[in-house]
């Protein structure tokens, strides 16, 4: 049985006369890969920070993970893990004080922090790392750290915002061998990038143009349906009726 | 959560490069080097003498105002016009100009040609210095007097004696270090706890962390917490290291029960905590920070009553000071430390504090909320 946990109807977000998230729905399924494009400004960050417990809808009513996003914020928190764009981990701790920081915040105790630090240090090969600052790490490595982390406390669904941005490609593949086997564990993967071909990885994506979801299916339902050879081609058929600057 | 938290933030603190030394520094310093640098007493006048009689007189005035202490003789003058150019050129502070019939007029009691100048660019260094050498002229008339008396037996009436004996309360030698101890304790504490927890949370903004938190399930209240305690620890660090400091340098000991500056120092950290929740709420980077930081600060010493007595402040001006918690806090620190006065007595200080402490934090609290939807 295949069962959505993440299910939003009519989600609208506004700020003042500015219309960011303009009544969007859309559902996830467990453990599906799923790919939030749009062009910058094109809403995608905001209604992320909606679903993740951040920020208020203005109108529209939504589940993630089971928990209303009105209401419930707290409880999502607890059922999702984060990881922005941005390199979000405290650069003056050291790689083992960051896991155990994380895990300590999201209630886990000292044995199992202790534990899943060993276990964790061994998948991303920083044994010899553990005691490093983790500001002083090379971006790649910074990534996947913060991806582990944002996964300590097995979390039915992560929100990736950008993760891979400014990496070389080799890292990036790497990478998405985490997002895969991470999926092939039952979670959720909700990703937003600005990379076409990842976008080709993704289960399902959907375009957000303006505020609104333009179009959403599979990379190859897309390709076809646009008569596009790849993901790049369709994106920029969607994204070039955009109306409001990037 | 707590646990780890804390340890998050002591963790950082000590691992920073400057935060901890400038912990350990900040009371020696204060201790040591600023109450001497805040001093208001002024020393070194640099006196000019245009002395037209050149007699004993003459001679005995001058020595007079040179062994105050408070005077150094930069050179006598031939004429007046020598000396100011000598005040033009910033090199004397004050002139003090002799008549030629000076010996003569000041034994017949006709006058007494006697004429000063000053240099009031600095208008506090001249007026006190002003006040010194009338001060210096004085004695050399009283004890020319008595001299007179006790020598011929002949009373000079035309100058009046008038003997003034005074009598100072809790700081009877005037010492000005004494005076700004409990003041720069007061400066310092304020500045550990209002603007070091607020450029920290904005440091935090600057770098994206503070997202990752809130995508967690910490709460606003325990981060914030979390982030203060640390710096109240080295608030009560600071403050008892400033009592030892001054008492094992200078001998000064608090009158009062050393409780109460605690009791009161608590006070402030609350005012405080929620100002610096506040700063940085309304700043989205450092550069914000640091300059609200530098308004509040100028505006909270100079408007306290640390450095200028609030009674000579303008109506208008004392009237804003009662919007200014450091008024209350420096009035507090003072009055336990140098009159050893109990909280009964001072009980408007604290009201003040802690009415300014609701409402600060109150809006603090408001504003977080707020800027998180």
């Amino acid at each position: 049985m295949e069962e959505n946990v993440i299910h939003i109807r009519n989600l609208t977000k506004k700020f003042g006369g500015f219309t960011a998230v303009d009544h969007i729905s859309f559902d996830v399924r467990r453990g599906e890969i799923f790919g939030f494009l749009g062009a910058n400004g094109a809403g995608k960050t905001t209604a992320m920070r909606i679903l993740c417990g951040l920020s208020r809808p203005t109108e529209g009513e939504g589940t993630v993970a089971g928990y209303d996003i009105c209401s419930e914020q707290e409880k999502i928190k607890r059922n999702i893990g984060y990881m922005s764009q941005k390199f979000s981990l405290y650069p003056d701790l050291t790689v083992r004080e960051n896991i155990r920081l994380f895990g300590g915040i999201y209630g886990l105790s000292d044995k199992t922090i202790k534990e899943k630090t060993g276990k964790m240090l061994d998948m991303l090969g920083m044994q010899s790392e553990r005691d490093q600052l983790a500001g002083a790490l090379p971006l790649g490595w910074k990534q996947r750290l913060a991806f582990s982390i944002a996964m300590v406390h097995d979390p039915g669904i992560i929100f990736l915002d950008e993760p891979t941005g400014g990496v070389d490609p080799e890292t990036r593949r790497r990478f998405w061998e985490m997002i895969y086997d991470a999926a092939e564990r039952g979670v959720t993967v909700f990703v937003t990038t600005h990379y076409m071909d990842e976008a080709e990885y993704c289960g399902r994506v959907s375009v957000m143009v303006d505020g609104k979801i333009a179009a959403m299916d599979s990379p190859d339902r897309l390709k076809s349906s646009y008569n596009a050879e790849n993901m790049d081609e369709v994106f920029r058929i969607i994204a070039g009726r955009a109306g409001r600057e990037g | 959560m707590w646990k780890y938290l804390l340890e998050k933030e002591f963790k950082q603190f000590f691992r920073d490069p400057g935060l901890p030394k400038m912990a350990l520094m900040f009371p020696v310093l204060m201790m040591l080097v600023f109450p001497f640098a805040v001093s208001m007493e002024i020393r070194n006048i640099n006196l000019a003498v245009v002395d037209g009689s050149r007699c004993m007189e003459s001679s005995r005035l001058i020595e007079k105002c040179i062994s105050s202490g408070y005077f150094r003789l930069v050179e006598v003058c031939d004429s007046p016009d020598d000396a100011m150019r000598l005040m033009d050129d910033n090199d004397v502070d004050a002139i003090i100009t002799i008549g030629p019939g000076f010996a003569a007029d000041v034994a017949g009691g006709d006058g007494f040609p006697v004429g000063i100048k000053l240099n009031t660019v600095n208008g506090t260094r001249g007026s006190i210095g002003a006040q010194y050498l009338q001060a210096c002229i004085r004695m050399y008339l009283q004890e020319r007097n008595a001299g007179m008396d006790s020598g011929s037996g002949m009373a000079v009436s035309s100058v009046p004696v008038i003997n003034v004996s005074e009598k100072y309360y809790f700081n009877p030698y005037l010492d000005y270090k004494l005076f700004m101890i409990p003041a720069l304790i007061v400066i310092g504490i304020t500045m550990i706890t209002a603007f070091l927890p607020a450029l920290n949370i904005v440091s935090e903004k600057e770098t994206g962390t503070i997202e990752q938190i809130n995508v967690t399930p910490v709460s606003k209240t325990a981060f914030i917490v979390c982030k203060m305690i640390p710096y109240w620890a080295i608030a009560f660090f600071v403050l008892t290291a400033c009592l030892f400091i001054a008492w094992a340098v200078f001998g000064y000991t608090c009158r009062g029960n050393v409780l109460w500056l605690y009791f009161y120092t608590t006070l402030d950290i609350i005012v405080m905590a929620g100002l610096g929740l506040l700063i940085s709420n309304y700043s989205s980077n450092a550069q914000q920070a640091m300059f609200v930081i530098w308004f509040f600060a100028v505006i909270f010493m100079l408007m306290s009553g640390i450095f200028t007595p609030i009674a000579s402040m303008p109506d208008w001006a004392q009237a804003i000071t009662y919007f200014n918690p450091m008024r209350y806090y420096a009035d507090a620190m003072r009055s336990v430390y140098l009159k050893g006065a109990d909280p009964f007595e001072i009980w408007y200080d604290a009201a003040g504090l802690a009415a300014i402490g609701i409402a600060m934090v109150s809006w603090a609290i408001a504003s977080y909320r707020k800027s998180s939807d």
